[in-house]
Formats: structure tokens, C-alpha cells, sequence
């Protein structure tokens, strides 16, 4: 409740003049952009993360319930709070703090909007590729909230892929630092739950964001069709072809005659459809890459294909594009939009569906998506005015989420749940699954203060938990009817009855990892989860029992030419799927092919209780709910034993080639930089040593004639440098070209692996030389890694160790340790305050603690 | 008209939220009822009974700076300045007119001898420290509680107006054929008189015959305030004078007039004595900036542009030391902020960069956000002195980064504004009108 006491305390925190209280203020914060209103009972504006977490302690002695609100473009009601709630507006909160080109991050505060980041990285030739098409003006802080995505995640992923760390203050006022410039800390994936958690677990005041050079050359095209279903064909085509374009953006006609109305913007008024393609990438190449889009466009039924001569042409198409939402306005005073995602196949019967629906409320329809993804963006439109229009405009809506359901997709892309979608939850999770979700951000959030009742459907009238059904549209295969689950499910059951401590296990191959165990554990395996469950070769997806093995798995994706582009370091060949997933393993690919996290659509797992859980789907883009995948990826066995994963899978590279070069490891470091900040694309930057010297190796991947045009251009970086012995060769896709040091690394008792700021890998590797000689070492540079392995080490060694890492930015981990030093150290080194977040999320969804305990970071 | 018959234009914003970032206030102030989706949503709650008509509307109405920024950014171009400015007549109405409004609209504004009178008053007052008298007029304090904080904004007050100095009447010129009528506007009458005497000379140039109008107020600041009757009296006036005067064009070298003289067509399209499409002998109206660029719509080809082709010496600005401190043959640096009459208000943006650009010995330097509103707007900096000072800052932190000597633009208010701003940060940057350049550069070429 907001008494007069509250208000002053208020006031006495952040200002008389930053706490609004009338009418009208109430009014002006009872809306975002999406239709969902409620009335506030305060406004503050907080200027520092000291003052919110001031705000929110006194919001918490106070039992008063908030929302933190950045610019409101809110598109699903997420930032409405009602019954008098508290409206935390962090408008104030406008300053980019830093930029490090050299270790490619930046640091921002929450109401930093989107594009005020791309303008301050442009001149140094970088950008932030999240870009969602309100980027003018939603907030980074937003974008955090709800995992945005926008046109070009098509190539480089959504918001989730880019976030390396944020500062958040936590229900209690509590302000924690999870993560940092440094890729993948330990614990759960943390980051990645609250990316797309929609405020509901604490307010983000600065961000941490993974920055990336442009590209040498773009090529902007506008295909035009007579018919919306040749559009849609194209895409599926380019996208089986293997190449990978920025976007794939469609238009219809409608949105066409909205923008155009409201300034012309070169597309034609006559046309059915436009797809917006762009390419990226070395110029060398690029327009091969155009010219046979444009050949796939001819034979898909277009009619034209335009290319944009110059900046200014480029801009105008996508400022079209950008405004298309507003533009609406042009022909309704309102619209609802959702943002579905289907199958990418099923786009043409998904439009046919969105527009018979359209008919049947009578409410019209345009559509403008990101058609690579198979995200829809229908726009229903109506005139807010007329109440039949409203009623009539959300039942069309929920029957189009419906469609994409059934469609094998997802209730929504990147505009996030809040609260126009939260009941359609239950048409992709099983109650279940929501009521798991919400013990998470109970676990975080326990007195439910933080942006309540969103997300997840309300519990029926007298009960706090949701009932336990299936989800109501979408199917899943697999799941507790896959080989080997029920087994697993009772073996689960029973040692829980034993009260025995369970160690989730696959081939074994990662077994030694993690703090030593404080009870003797019975061992429960996926190795009978062998199946394939759903293959999709169109959408590149492949969902498997997480038993297979990775091996098997390559072998089986290579009939088609396709492949999963992950090469875990110290993976056997009997390695399973699952076991990747639970221990998040990638090697220096990561850098441009992305971690499990960024490769995982879905999960299913079974529980502490012995329940099925799913988490995710099978489309690309789906911000459905909070991100339980990310924190499953990388959970090390201690949340729940996976059965099956959904990946999203790539069509094989044409060529894979290593240039290498020898000298000092301040040359090689030099030349790595210089290379990673470079226009060229690098699948990875690493260095071995080599007779006391060091050898850079700079691998590429992908069309022949573009990976030899790097080869050359690296070589010659290299040579000019002073680097000698230059010399390049061919590797393997499936093995990659790292299966020496690893087998080298792992002869020793100690093998450990660091992360680090990227600018501050080399120097954090000598500095460790000196604490304690590695036998052998694997630098890798493009992802700001260091893999060392010792024959001995001692505690002292090992928290100096953790000095040098912590003062890199980053954080280290022993992947192999003897059982003795496991005894008496943590494998995961100095103890993190965010670790804290790890064990509440484990002890909400492990209670008893049956699984692997002892084994998370901070061990007592 | 009411806020009620505005309806569908308030309906048609879709809340997208694309204005929070073009809007100078709410960037300053991070509050929804300093920008326009929220100033709508306002009027759309007056009209649904959500919102009553009381003080709480006064902020919301009456800080939007009118820049019309949010309009260029929105898809629907809701013309949200336009209906805030029709709402504040509703809230004068409703809620209280403030009476010293009236003084100013209605007993000074129109006769400009009045004006002046009062002017050379707190001329006399500001550069003598004797304000008092100033104050006995009661001129300044309609501007309410912000006065004493902005009473530095004006630095010195000319003694001698534009119109004391060169009297109304027709001057010969040196062009054919066409004849001019020269529009003063308050701002440059009374204070920026120097620019004024520019703008004489360079109407001069290229005419047959220049007349120095005896125009009044041309209606811009009682339109700001919803007081259409007094906007009415001004436009009257104003429009006898242009159809007794034998005339061609009209220009003005004040953005803001050189805009509003081109809305009286749309402002008073209902009204037959006042639509200047029903008038004789009307002439067209022309922004300075437009005269100087040559490009007209009046008499074509009767007139060659003003020869801006000129070398620019630093030396006439007074920046001979500090161009050449910068070594031989430096240029001069120069940038543009572009007033929201001339940008929005009139689409003029392209001219003044095509006069500076041809000019030699001038290096042209683009300003980031050059036509994002300088918090002037009218009298705003004197209403509204904080916010205004803080949209400031944001215009003086982007002209920091061109580092340039000289700062043109076209309005005698926003003049006076970025001077303000210049001398309170401290900065070497001079501000003058476009025409005074122009000057500068015509007095170098005839040495």
C-alpha cells in the first residue's frame, strides 16, 4: 500500500520533484504502446542504482509492489502496473558509461535507447547488433527486459546472444554484478534468465553489452513479388541454400500503402509483397552472395529486384521498414500486434490463416515480419474508440497466437508476454512447466513485488499454483514418452524415496567437473535417449534424445550437409548431446558460431519431483515465458536430468582453413588484435606454444572463395608483423583443428580454463605463467580464453590464479583437479556475490538438494 | 475549437512512443507529460472524463516548446503542437488566463511605437542596472516566477530600435524589377538591430525598392498562448499594411515570423476578411534565408541570387586573431543550427548550408542535432527558465563538438538563446544571423 509515510520516504530518497503523484501524472503512466492500461498510485524518477535500491528496499518493507518503466514502448502491457502500484521510471538513467573497443564491450546505463548506442559505436567502426525496429527509441534497459530481437538477429541473434553482464537491484534493494565484459562466468546463466524476465525479477540499472566491428561491405536489396506466397518461398530457399543474410524482412501490401502514405519510402504501391534483403560481409564475395539471391528471387516468382545505390537509398527503405508500426496510423487509429513465430515453412499457411481470421472479426490486417525468423507481426487494426472493435480485435488476436501454436511456433517472438499474452502461456506450457517458471522468479523475487501477476497465467481464484495440464495447442513430441525417460523418470523417483543424492550423468566424459560432491551420489544416466525426435532439414532444426552422442549426432546431419557448428574442447567420441548442453562445453568457435546457449531453442527435463519440465520450442526466435533454457544450458546436472534438446543446426561451410604463423606471444597478441579488430571474420583466434615460441592461428570458415581471400589477407597481417613460418591449411568441419592441444591439455592432473576481458588475455596469461608454469596452453583470443594445465598446483597457486583473472575481468574454473585438491578448494575459485543467485534458483527448484550437491560454485 | 472537436487527430496517436526521442523537453525532463504521446493521452483523457480541466494541465500544455519535432518523427504527423496550442486557449479559458498576457498581447504587440517605447525603457533599466523601470511596465512580468533567473538572458539592450534608426518608408534598391517588403519582426527590431541593418542592406542588393513596413507583432506569441482573438487584431493589421504596400514579396528575416506569415492562409482559411488568398494585391512571403539563397518563387529570373561566392574574412566577425592562431590560411569554422520556424515550420533547411558552403575560406561543419529546438521558442526561456536552460545544454554540448568559430541561424530568438548559452559555458563561439555573414563577406569582397 502507498501511504503518506511511503511517499515521504520516497521523497526523502529521490527528491520532492522526482516523486509525482496528480491525476493527470497517473494518467500519463497508465499506458505503454501496447492496449493494456491500469492506473499507478506513484511515479519516482531515481537517478542512481543506490537510490533504486533505496526505492525498492522501502517498496519492500512497505509490501508495495512496482515496475521499472524505460521509454514504454512496451508492446505486451509488461510495463502497466495496476491497483496503485509503484511506476519506477528510469528515464534518468541516460549515460553510456564506457566503451572498450579492445575488449569489445561496452557498458550503458538502462535508459541509453538503442540507437544512441549505435551512434556512439559507429565512429569507432562497431555496433551492437541487437536492433529491434523501435530502436530510435526503446532502451537498452528494455530491450534487456524483453529480449528483443529485430531484423538483423536473423544473422547475429537476439538480444540474449549480446548481453554480457548488467547490474541489477534485487526485490530487497540488494544490488548485484552478474557477469561482465568476460564470456560465460560460472554458476548458472544467470544473464541470460533475466534477459526477456520482463522486470519481474529485478530492475537492470547498467548493462553490459558484447560489441561487434562492421562488416566491410553491405548490399541492400528490395525484391518485389504479385504474390505473398512467392515472397515467402524465396526465403525458405535462401535460407537452404546456406547463405545468411542480415535480414529477410516482408511487407505486405497493406503496411506498404501505410508507410507510403505517411512518406514515401521507395517501395511500390502496387505490389503484393516486399522482402527487404541485406548482405554483410567482406566485399569479396558479397556480390556473388547478392547476385544469386537475386537468381533465387527470379525463380521464387518475384517480379523485381532493387538494390539500393548508396547510404541514403539504404536508409529510406528502413526507415519504412522502422515505422511501419506508427505508419499504421495512417489507416486506423490503433492496431494490436502480435508476434507469433512460426515454422519458417509455414509462413505462407500461417498469412492465410492471420487473414481468414482478419475476415472473421472483421478487423483489418497487414502484416510486416522478419520472415527468416518466421516471426509474424499481423497488425490488427481498429479504432480504440469503439468497445465492439476492441472485444472483436482481442479475440482475433488470441486465435492467431492460437495458429501459431498449432503451427509448431510460438506465442511470441520479441515483444514478450507481459500481460496481453500471459494467458495464451498455456497454449505451449504445460501447468507444470508455468508453475516452474514461476518458482524461479519467486526464488529471486519472494514476496512477488517485482512487476507481479505478468508472464504467468493467474492461478485459478483460491489456489497459488497453477493446475497440472498439458499444454493446451502445441505438441510435443518426445518428452516422457522418448526412449529411456520413464526409466529415467522412475530412477529418479526411486532414489529420491532412498533419500540418496543423484549424480545426472551421459557418457561420463565430464564427470570430474564441479565441486567435490558432500554426499555419495547413486549415478543416473541419458544414455538410453538415443532418438531422434523431430528433424526438420527446411528449418534447420533437430531435436534428440540426449543420450545421442555428438558424433553420432554430426554423422547423422551430414546426409543433408548440414551440421550442429559446435566443437565442445575435450569432447570423446562417445560424448553425449546432453552432456554439451548441461556442461555449456565450446571451444574457440564460440566467438562466431556462438555457445550451446546461443544454439539451443528447447529442452526437456526431468525434475527433482520426477516431472517432465520443457523449456523453449523449435523457432528461433521466442521470448514465450522466462529463458529456462539458458539456465539449464551450463546447469551441470544440479537443476534436472535433460532428456531431449531442440538445436538449431547450419548447412556445412564449404571450407574450413587455418593460417598460422610463429613468434612471441606480445607478437602473436598484436596480430590477434589486429586481426579481431579487422574487417575480416575470423572463426577463431587462437595461439599453442610452439618450441618456446608461439603459434597464431586464425581459422575461417564458410564459401571457398571467401575463406581464401581472408587466408591471404591474414597471412599477409601476419607476415607484415614479422610473424614467420606462415603457412595455411585445411581442417575438418566436424573435428575442427584443436583436437591436438586438447589431447595435450588433458595428460596433465590440472587443467584450467579462464575467461577474461578480451584485451586483457595475454597479459592474464603471463601473469599466470609466473604463479605456476602451465605444461601446456591454448590462448584464445577471439574469445578472450586461456586453457593452461599443470602438473601440480596448490591452493595459494590457485587463488593467486583467481587474483589475475579477477583483475582480467573475468573468472576461471578447474576442469581437472585431483580428488584431494577438490576436497579442500573450490573449483571455481574466489567466491562471486551473484553465486548467491545460483542457489536460490537451485534451492526453489531443487529443495532437497538430490541433485550433484556440492557441486555449484561457492560451496560452503 | 476545443479540445473535444480535435478528437480524431488526438485518436490517431497510436502511443507508439517514437516522439520520446525527437522531444527536446522530455529528453530533458524524462517525464511523460513533457512529451507528446503523453500530452495527448491528456487531452484524449479530458475528452473520455479521465483528466479534468485544472493547474495539474498547466505543465503538460504549456512546456512543449512548439518545435514540431515530434510531428516530423511520428508516422502519423499528428500535429501535436497545433492541438497543445488550441488546448492552452481551452485552458486559459477554463482554468485562468494570467492578465499580464493581455498586457503584452494587447496593448504593446500592435503598435509597435509602443514597443519601442518599452524596449528603450529596459534598455535604459538592464544596461543602466536601474530595472526598475522596466519593471514599473510591467513589460517582463507576464514572464512570472522565472524572471529573476533569466533577467541575464538578454545581455544588452540596444538604445535605439531598428525602426528608430532607418524610419518606415520605401529605399531604393539596387536590383530590376523587384520590390520588396521588409517585415520587422519584434525580436529584430528592438534587439537584434545589427542583423537587422544586414538584412536591409542585403534586401538592397537585388531589389528595385526595399520597404521598411510599419508592421506590428505578426501574431506568433498570442497564437503560442491560445489567444486567437488578439492573433486575429495582429494578422488584420498586419494584412493592411501588405495590400496597401505595392509589393512582390515580403520577407523577414525572422524565421518564426517568416512561418507564421506563411500559416495566416491556413490559420484564417475561414475567414474571409483575413484569408490572404481572398486578399488583392497580396504578396508572397519569403524567409531571408530563402531570399539570400536566390531561391524564389517570386518573379523569377527577375533577380540574380546574392553573390555569397565571396571570401569570408575572419577579420569582419572579429575572429581575425583566433582563426589565425590556428595557423596560415585556416578557415574560418562554421556552423548551423537550424530555427524550428525554418526547419519544420517552413522546410527551409538546405539554403543556409548552400550560402556558407560557397562561401571561400569557410569551413563548414555540420552540427549533430543542428535542428533540434534551442529552448528559446519565443519567450519559453523566460517562462520556463530551467528546462529551457537544460534543452540548451544539450545545444551547447553539440556545437562544442564542431568547435566552431561562428554560429549562424536565422531567428532572433534562438540568437539570443545560444548566445546565453555560449557566454554561460564559457565558449569563443560568435552567433550571428545569416544575413550579417552575408555582410561580412560583401564587405571583404569590395576591399
Amino acid at each position: 500500500m502507498i501511504t503518506e509515510t511511503f511517499v515521504q520516504k520516497m521523497e526523502e530518497i529521490v527528491g520532492a520533484s522526482y516523486v509525482r503523484k496528480t491525476g493527470a501524472d497517473l494518467e500519463l503512466y497508465s499506458y505503454d504502446a501496447s492496449l493494456v492500461t491500469g492506473r499507478p498510485g506513484l511515479i519516482v524518477f531515481p537517478a542512481t542504482t543506490e537510490e533504486v535500491s533505496k526505492v525498492l528496499k522501502a517498496a519492500h518493507d512497505h509490501g508495495v509492489p512496482s515496475v521499472a518503466r524505460g521509454f514504454a514502448t512496451n508492446l505486451s502491457g509488461g510495463t502497466i502496473i495496476s491497483d496503485g502500484g509503484l511506476v519506477i521510471s528510469l528515464s534518468r538513467f541516460d549515460e553510456i558509461l564506457g566503451i572498450y573497443p579492445e575488449s569489445r564491450y561496452a557498458v550503458v546505463q538502462t535508459g541509453v535507447t538503442n540507437l544512441e548506442l549505435q551512434d556512439a559505436l559507429s565512429p569507432l567502426g562497431l555496433f551492437y547488433a541487437p536492433d529491434p525496429a523501435s530502436q530510435k527509441v526503446s532502451t537498452i534497459g528494455g530491450n534487456v527486459g524483453e529480449n528483443s530481437g529485430g531484423p538483423r538477429c536473423l544473422k547475429y541473434g537476439v538480444t540474449s546472444n549480446h548481453i554480457l553482464g548488467m547490474q541489477m537491484v534485487m526485490a530487497d534493494g540488494e544490488v548485484v554484478e552478474i557477469g561482465g565484459p568476460a564470456f560465460d562466468p560460472p554458476g548458472y546463466d544467470v544473464r541470460g534468465l533475466v534477459v526477456g524476465s520482463e522486470g519481474c525479477v529485478g530492475i537492470v540499472t547498467e548493462i553490459t553489452v558484447r560489441i561487434t566491428p562492421k562488416t566491410e561491405s553491405v548490399i541492400t536489396m528490395l525484391a518485389v513479388y504479385d504474390a505473398i506466397s512467392d515472397a515467402a518461398k524465396t526465403v525458405s530457399e535462401i535460407i537452404s541454400t546456406g547463405i545468411v543474410p542480415n535480414t529477410l524482412e516482408m511487407m505486405d501490401n497493406t503496411i506498404i500503402q501505410a508507410v507510403e502514405k505517411g512518406g514515401p519510402c521507395g517501395y511500390p504501391t502496387d505490389a503484393a509483397a516486399v522482402l527487404i534483403i541485406e548482405v554483410e560481409g567482406v566485399a569479396v564475395g558479397l556480390k556473388e552472395q547478392a547476385e544469386k539471391i537475386r537468381e533465387i528471387c527470379m525463380a521464387t516468382g518475384c517480379r523485381d529486384v532493387k538494390t539500393a545505390k548508396n547510404q541514403a537509398e539504404r536508409d529510406l527503405l528502413w526507415k519504412g521498414r522502422r515505422g511501419a508500426f506508427g505508419a499504421i496510423c495512417n489507416l486506423s487509429p490503433n492496431y494490436l500486434v502480435n508476434d507469433g513465430c512460426v515454422l519458417r515453412t509455414k509462413l505462407p499457411e500461417a498469412l492465410e490463416r492471420v487473414k481468414a481470421i482478419s475476415d472473421q472479426y472483421g478487423c483489418p490486417v497487414g502484416n510486416v515480419f522478419h520472415a527468416g525468423d518466421g516471426n509474424l507481426h499481423p497488425l490488427l487494426m481498429f479504432d480504440s474508440r469503439n468497445e465492439a472493435e476492441v472485444e472483436q480485435v482481442h479475440k482475433a488476436g488470441w486465435d492467431i497466437m492460437a495458429v501459431c501454436a498449432e503451427l509448431g511456433g510460438t506465442i511470441s517472438g520479441e515483444h514478450g508476454i507481459g500481460h496481453e499474452k500471459q494467458d495464451a502461456m498455456s497454449m505451449v506450457f504445460s501447468g507444470h512447466d508455468l508453475n516452474t517458471q514461476q518458482n524461479v522468479k519467486l526464488a529471486l523475487d519472494p514476496s512477488d513485488l517485482m512487476n507481479p501477476g505478468k508472464i504467468i497465467p493467474l492461478p485459478p481464484e483460491g489456489s497459488d499454483r497453477l493446475p497440472d495440464q498439458e499444454p493446451t495447442i502445441l505438441k510435443r513430441p518426445g518428452g516422457k514418452d522418448a526412449t529411456g525417460v520413464s526409466e529415467a523418470i522412475e530412477a529418479i523417483k526411486q532414489a529420491k524415496n532412498e533419500n540418496r543424492a543423484i549424480r545426472l550423468a551421459g557418457s561420463g566424459s565430464y564427470n570430474g567437473m564441479g565441486n567435490a560432491l558432500t554426499a555419495e551420489p547413486v549415478s543416473i544416466n541419458s544414455l538410453q535417449m538415443k532418438e531422434i525426435i523431430e528433424y526438420d532439414t527446411e528449418n534447420q532444426f533437430i531435436t534428440v534424445g540426449a543420450g545421442m552422442s555428438l558424433m553420432e549426432l554430426q554423422e547423422k546431419l551430414a546426409e543433408n550437409n548440414q551440421w550442429l557448428p559446435i566443437r565442445p574442447p575435450f569432447c570423446k567420441p562417445e560424448s553425449t548431446t546432453g552432456g554439451i548442453v548441461a556442461m555449456a562445453a565450446v571451444g574457440p568457435e564460440r566467438s562466431s558460431y556462438g555457445a550451446p546457449r546461443d544454439m539451443l531453442l528447447g529442452l526437456q527435463y526431468i525434475d527433482s519431483n520426477g516431472q517432465m519440465v520443457s523449456t523453449g520450442g523449435k523457432v528461433v526466435k521466442n521470448v514465450a515465458g522466462y529463458d529456462m533454457t539458458r539456465l539449464l544450458t551450463g546447469s551441470a546436472g544440479t537443476l534436472g536430468l535433460i532428456t531431449e534438446a531442440s538445436w538449431k543446426i547450419a548447412t556445412r561451410p564449404e571450407a574450413c582453413q587455418l593460417a598460422s604463423a610463429v613468434g612471441s606471444l606480445e607478437a602473436c597478441a598484436t596480430v590477434a588484435a589486429e586481426v579481431i579488430a579487422s574487417n575480416l571474420l575470423p572463426n577463431s583466434v587462437t595461439a599453442v606454444q610452439q618450441n618456446g615460441d608461439w603459434q597464431l592461428m586464425v581459422g575461417f570458415e564458410g564459401i571457398a572463395g571467401v575463406v581464401s581471400y581472408q587466408i591471404e589477407q591474414c597471412l599477409g597481417l601476419m607476415s607484415k608483423a614479422g610473424l614467420k613460418d606462415g603457412a595455411h591449411r585445411d581442417y575438418p568441419v566436424v573435428e575442427g583443428c584443436f583436437t591436438e592441444i586438447y589431447a595435450t591439455l588433458e595428460q596433465q592432473p590440472f587443467v584450467a580454463q579462464s575467461e577474461v576481458a578480451l584485451g586483457k588475455v595475454s597479459q592474464a596469461y603471463q601473469k599466470i605463467e609466473k604463479i605456476c608454469s602451465p605444461e601446456a596452453a591454448l590462448i584464445d583470443f577471439g574469445c578472450g580464453r586461456i586453457f593452461a594445465s599443470f602438473s601440480s598446483l596448490d591452493t595459494t597457486q590457485w587463488d593467486n590464479m583467481n587474483n589475475v583473472f579477477s583483475g582480467a575481468q573475468g573468472h576461471g574454473k578447474l576442469l581437472k583437479s585431483t580428488d584431494d585438491f577438490r576436497k579442500g578448494n573450490d573449483v571455481y575459485g574466489l567466491k562471486k556475490s551473484e553465486w548467491q543467485l545460483t542457489h536460490m534458483i537451485k534451492s526453489a527448484l531443487d529443495p532437497e538438494g538430490v541433485f550433484s550437491p556440492g557441486a555449484l560454485p561457492g560451496r560452503a | 475549437m476545443t479540445v473535444s472537436a480535435n478528437y480524431d487527430a488526438i485518436a490517431k496517436c497510436n502511443k507508439c512512443g517514437f516522439c520520446h526521442v525527437a522531444c527536446p523537453i522530455f529528453r530533458a525532463t524524462g517525464h511523460e507529460s513533457g512529451v507528446a504521446r503523453g500530452r495527448l493521452a491528456l487531452l484524449r483523457g479530458i475528452i473520455e472524463n479521465r483528466v479534468q480541466w485544472n493547474e495539474e494541465m498547466e505543465d503538460p500544455l504549456f512546456t512543449c516548446l512548439g518545435c514540431g519535432a515530434c510531428t516530423t518523427n511520428c508516422f502519423g504527423a499528428v500535429p501535436t503542437a497545433d492541438l497543445v496550442l488550441e488546448a492552452r486557449a481551452e485552458y486559459l479559458d477554463k482554468v485562468g488566463k494570467k492578465p499580464a498576457h493581455r498586457l503584452l498581447f494587447e496593448h504593446l504587440l500592435p503598435y509597435p511605437k509602443r514597443l519601442h517605447a518599452a524596449a528603450k525603457a529596459v534598455a535604459l533599466g538592464k544596461n543602466s542596472g536601474a530595472s526598475k523601470v522596466a519593471n514599473a511596465l510591467g513589460l517582463l512580468r507576464i514572464f512570472g516566477r522565472d524572471l529573476p533567473k533569466a533577467e541575464g538572458i538578454v545581455e544588452k539592450l540596444p538604445m535605439s530600435s531598428f525602426r528608430g534608426t532607418i524610419k518606415p518608408g520605401v529605399y531604393p534598391g539596387k536590383g530590376k524589377d523587384l520590390r520588396v517588403g521588409y517585415f520587422v519582426g519584434c525580436g529584430v527590431d528592438v534587439i537584434q538591430v545589427t542583423a537587422g541593418k544586414a538584412s536591409f542592406e542585403a534586401l538592397k542588393e537585388t531589389s528595385k525598392s526595399v520597404t521598411v513596413l510599419e508592421n506590428c507583432c505578426c501574431g506568433l506569441p498570442p497564437w503560442s498562448y491560445g489567444d486567437v482573438d488578439n492573433t486575429r487584431k495582429l494578422a488584420a493589421k498586419n494584412m493592411k499594411i501588405f495590400s496597401e504596400n505595392d509589393l512582390d514579396v515580403v520577407v523577414t528575416d525572422c524565421s518564426s515570423c517568416a512561418s507564421f506569415l506563411k500559416k495566416y492562409a491556413k490559420i484564417f482559411k475561414d475567414d474571409t476578411a483575413l484569408d490572404p488568398a481572398g486578399q488583392k494585391n497580396m504578396p508572397k512571403f519569403q524567409d531571408m534565408v530563402e531570399f539570400l539563397s536566390g531561391k524564389s518563387d517570386t518573379k523569377e529570373g527577375d533577380r540574380e541570387s546574392q553573390d555569397v561566392g565571396s571570401y569570408y574574412d575572419p577579420h569582419s566577425a572579429g575572429l581575425g586573431e583566433q582563426v589565425a592562431s590556428r595557423g596560415e590560411n585556416s578557415p574560418v569554422i562554421i556552423t548551423y543550427h537550424d530555427p524550428c520556424h525554418a526547419v519544420r515550420g517552413q522546410g527551409v533547411k538546405s539554403e543556409s548550408r548552400e550560402i556558407l558552403k560557397a562561401m571561400k575560406g569557410v569551413e563548414f561543419r555540420e552540427m549533430p542535432e543542428a535542428d533540434w529546438c534551442c529552448g528559446g521558442a519565443g519567450s519559453y526561456a523566460l517562462t520556463h527558465y530551467d528546462l529551457s536552460q537544460k534543452v540548451l545544454d544539450r545545444k551547447i554540448k553539440n556545437l562544442k563538438k564542431t568547435e566552431a568559430d561562428i554560429l549562424v541561424t536565422s531567428c532572433p530568438a534562438c540568437m539570443i538563446q545560444l548566445s546565453y548559452g555560449i557566454r554561460r559555458h564559457g565558449l569563443n563561439t560568435k552567433v550571428f544571423h545569416i544575413s550579417e555573414i552575408v555582410e561580412h563577406a560583401k564587405d571583404t569582397a569590395e576591399v
